[in-house]
């Protein structure tokens, strides 16, 4: 008897070994099989690239995954993205249409950024915990107001004018030799999953996530938890914008695009559990590069674009698949 | 319930309120939008406008009705818009692919053409309802894969490119046509919402959507195939969506997968929340999320016909659309807090 037990434990650790390193393995072949049908993919050039890639991605990733801990989700991201760039390049090119200095220029264009995204993120918190309003329903209606918003300030064509050293340095820039991108990526994926992992805010996410009425029961302040989550999720997005605006050189007013989905996809595919309370840096990062290295190296293998959606969409149900799998076992 | 009907029984100033939130301030909305309207601009009331939001309001009122049903399951259908381009290039390719085999002879070219969209919606229906009740994954989730992956096959299908080639009677005989001064779009959407509304009070499988939607430990309690129900849930969506398709491919006259699109989910959605249904399920009525989906129609005519800048006027439809919501919300706990 207890010898039976003990195989069926270990067989199941093994399984629920695999599958927790499914994913990393799952990216080592998938890059192997690319390789094998076109070299450049290994190249130091395009990995350097998709790493460059991963950074936007990884960044929404996480914006996504600290409101999906708490059972919610942010339809809103991409409109987001699209509002904040055109915020951050028509503050900048007004200040330096102006004659403004280029710290006034820059500051200009970051208070507008994170100030847009800001008021996102509190509009979003509000609804959703102080009106009882759910995620769905709320981030919907946001992302129709900063569509609106974006194509209105914008006009609908990019905004031109944005100071040349706020690419060079955002974009062009590096530290110690890291492109601007990867690093701010890295020292804030860190920041995050300190944060996460160690302080009260943190770990009340998983709890709220978990379970809510455990939460409320405990004493959290769950609503203005949540508003916080929020508001914190939206300034990454606001972050991530203003990057990829360094990155056009202009604002876009579509530059969100197909975005919040996205980010939900990478989420999700990396192991982050729609159901709350599973997931962190750690699974937005891997599900960004999963993601990436997938559209990258069927770029590269020149896969139709079109035969790229259905190929995501099978993946995206494959990784909740997995992500089912994984929590039948806990 | 019993205690609302206790309390509204001992106070009667108390019954008008409930009436009114029971209906809900959607009807209320409505008038006040199409009077106001009617006052400040006689275009609005024109014969050609009026045929115009009505044939509109019945493509979003179709795809919003299968919507409806899945969510008051539970569930969740981001696929629809997908669908809605995938069954119109389905159906012209086929058509056009019959009237090669079999020239001249329009009626298999339409039957064909039909089936075949009708069969894509189905399709996917299917499988978003076999993963969803077979695999246990959430119906969001799915439904995202799903909706990039029609959405690509869709387009590659085509190319992106119109597809033309359909039967002249197809278009002008049916799509374009009129019965009795109103679009043939306008009775086949009467049909389906009072099909709908029949399946949902009348029928098992309505009262068992409910039933699962509500509580799905008291529904599998009480012996409900959840499975069963759950996939057909997603197969009525996926048909309907196939129809608003159809509907949509044969009045423009040429098939097209830029149909549909993530603006006709959103705004399906849309019609459902501001219609009363329920996100947490077991709450919704089609007839309500019908008026919703005209609401939502001639909300956009109208801010059209004010000349508001098209690109201001998702600003209006996400504020609504949160308000409607949040009144509800708020109205709900002030009831329960009452009791």
């Amino acid at each position: 008897m207890s010898d039976a037990g003990l195989v069926v434990v270990r067989r199941d650790r093994v399984g629920g070994l695999l599958l927790q390193a499914l994913l990393p393995i799952a990216l080592v072949v998938m890059v192997l099989g690319f390789a094998v049908v076109d070299a450049s993919v290994l190249s130091p050039a395009n990995l350097l690239n998709i790493a460059q890639q991963t950074s936007y991605l990884a960044l929404f990733a996480m914006a996504q995954t600290v409101v999906i801990l708490t059972r919610g989700f942010d339809l809103a991201l991409g409109p987001t993205v699209s509002m904040v760039s055109v915020g951050t390049a028509l503050a900048m090119a007004t200040t330096t249409a102006t004659g403004h200095g280029t710290a006034t220029v820059l500051l200009a264009g970051f208070g507008a950024g994170f100030g847009l995204g800001i008021a996102c993120g509190a509009f979003n918190g509000v609804v959703i915990a102080l009106l009882g309003v759910s995620p769905f329903v709320a981030t919907l209606g946001s992302y129709n107001v900063a569509i609106g918003i974006a194509t209105t300030l914008s006009a609908g064509r990019p905004v031109q004018g944005v100071p040349k050293l706020f690419s060079q340095l955002f974009y062009g820039g590096s530290v110690l030799g890291v492109p601007a991108a990867i690093a701010i990526t890295v020292v804030i994926g860190a920041a995050l999953h300190l944060m996460l992992g160690r302080t009260v805010f943190g770990r009340s996410l998983y709890i709220i996530g978990t379970n809510p009425r455990a939460a409320t029961v405990a004493g959290l302040p769950v609503r203005r938890i949540l508003v916080a989550t929020y508001v914190l999720s939206s300034t990454l997005s606001a972050l991530g914008a203003i990057m990829m605006t360094a990155r056009t050189g202009s604002g876009e007013p579509n530059l969100g695009g197909a975005l919040s989905l996205q980010a939900i996809a990478a989420a999700v595919v990396g192991g982050t559990s729609l159901a709350g309370g599973r997931g962190g840096v750690g699974t937005a990062v891997l599900g960004a590069l999963f993601i990436t290295i997938l559209s990258n190296g069927m770029n590269l293998t020149r896969i139709d674009g079109y035969v790229q959606m259905v190929v995501l969409g099978a993946i995206v149900i494959l990784g909740v698949l997995l992500d089912q799998a994984r929590l039948e076992r806990h | 319930m019993s205690t609302a009907v206790a309390a509204s029984s001992s106070r009667p100033g108390l019954d008008l309120r409930s009436l009114a939130v029971r209906i809900g301030f959607l009807p209320a909305l409505l008038i006040a939008v199409v009077a106001g309207m009617s006052a400040i601009d006689p275009q609005f009331y024109g014969t050609i406008n009026i045929l115009n939001i009505l044939r509109n309001a019945s493509f979003l009122a179709i795809v919003a009705c299968g919507q409806a049903l899945v969510i008051v399951a539970g569930g969740f259908d981001l696929s629809v818009g997908a669908v809605v381009a995938l069954a119109s290039v389905v159906m012209a390719k086929t058509m056009a692919a019959t009237a090669h085999a079999l020239p001249g002879q329009t009626t298999p070219i339409i039957v064909c053409g039909v089936a075949a969209g009708l069969g894509s919606g189905l399709a996917v229906g299917l499988v978003n309802g076999l993963c969803v009740a077979k695999l246990k994954v959430s119906g969001f989730v799915v439904t995202l894969g799903t909706m990039s992956a029609t959405a690509g096959v869709g387009l590659m299908i085509t190319s992106g490119i119109p597809v033309y080639g359909m039967p002249d009677v197809f278009v002008k005989g049916f799509g374009r046509a009129q019965l009795f001064g109103l679009p043939t779009a306008v009775y086949i959407a009467l049909a389906v919402i009072l099909v709908m509304v029949f399946v949902q009070r009348r029928t098992l499988f309505g009262r068992y959507v409910y039933a699962i939607g509500g509580n799905v430990e008291a529904a599998i309690v009480s012996g409900v195939s959840i499975q069963r129900h759950v996939v057909g849930t997603y197969a009525v969506s996926g048909l309907l969506a196939a129809l608003t398709g159809i509907l949509l491919t044969a009045q423009v006259g040429s098939g097209q997968a830029s149909f549909g699109g993530d603006r006709m989910m959103l705004q399906s959605i849309a019609a459902a929340v501001i219609g009363g249904v329920s996100l947490r399920g077991g709450i919704g009525r089609i007839e309500i999320v019908s008026v919703s989906a005209l609401f939502l129609t001639i909300l956009g005519n109208a801010l059209n016909l004010l000349h508001i800048d098209s690109r201001l006027q998702p600003v209006f439809l996400g504020i609504i659309m949160v308000a409607a919501v949040a009144l509800d919300e708020l109205s709900r706990r002030r009831r329960t807090q009452r009791v």
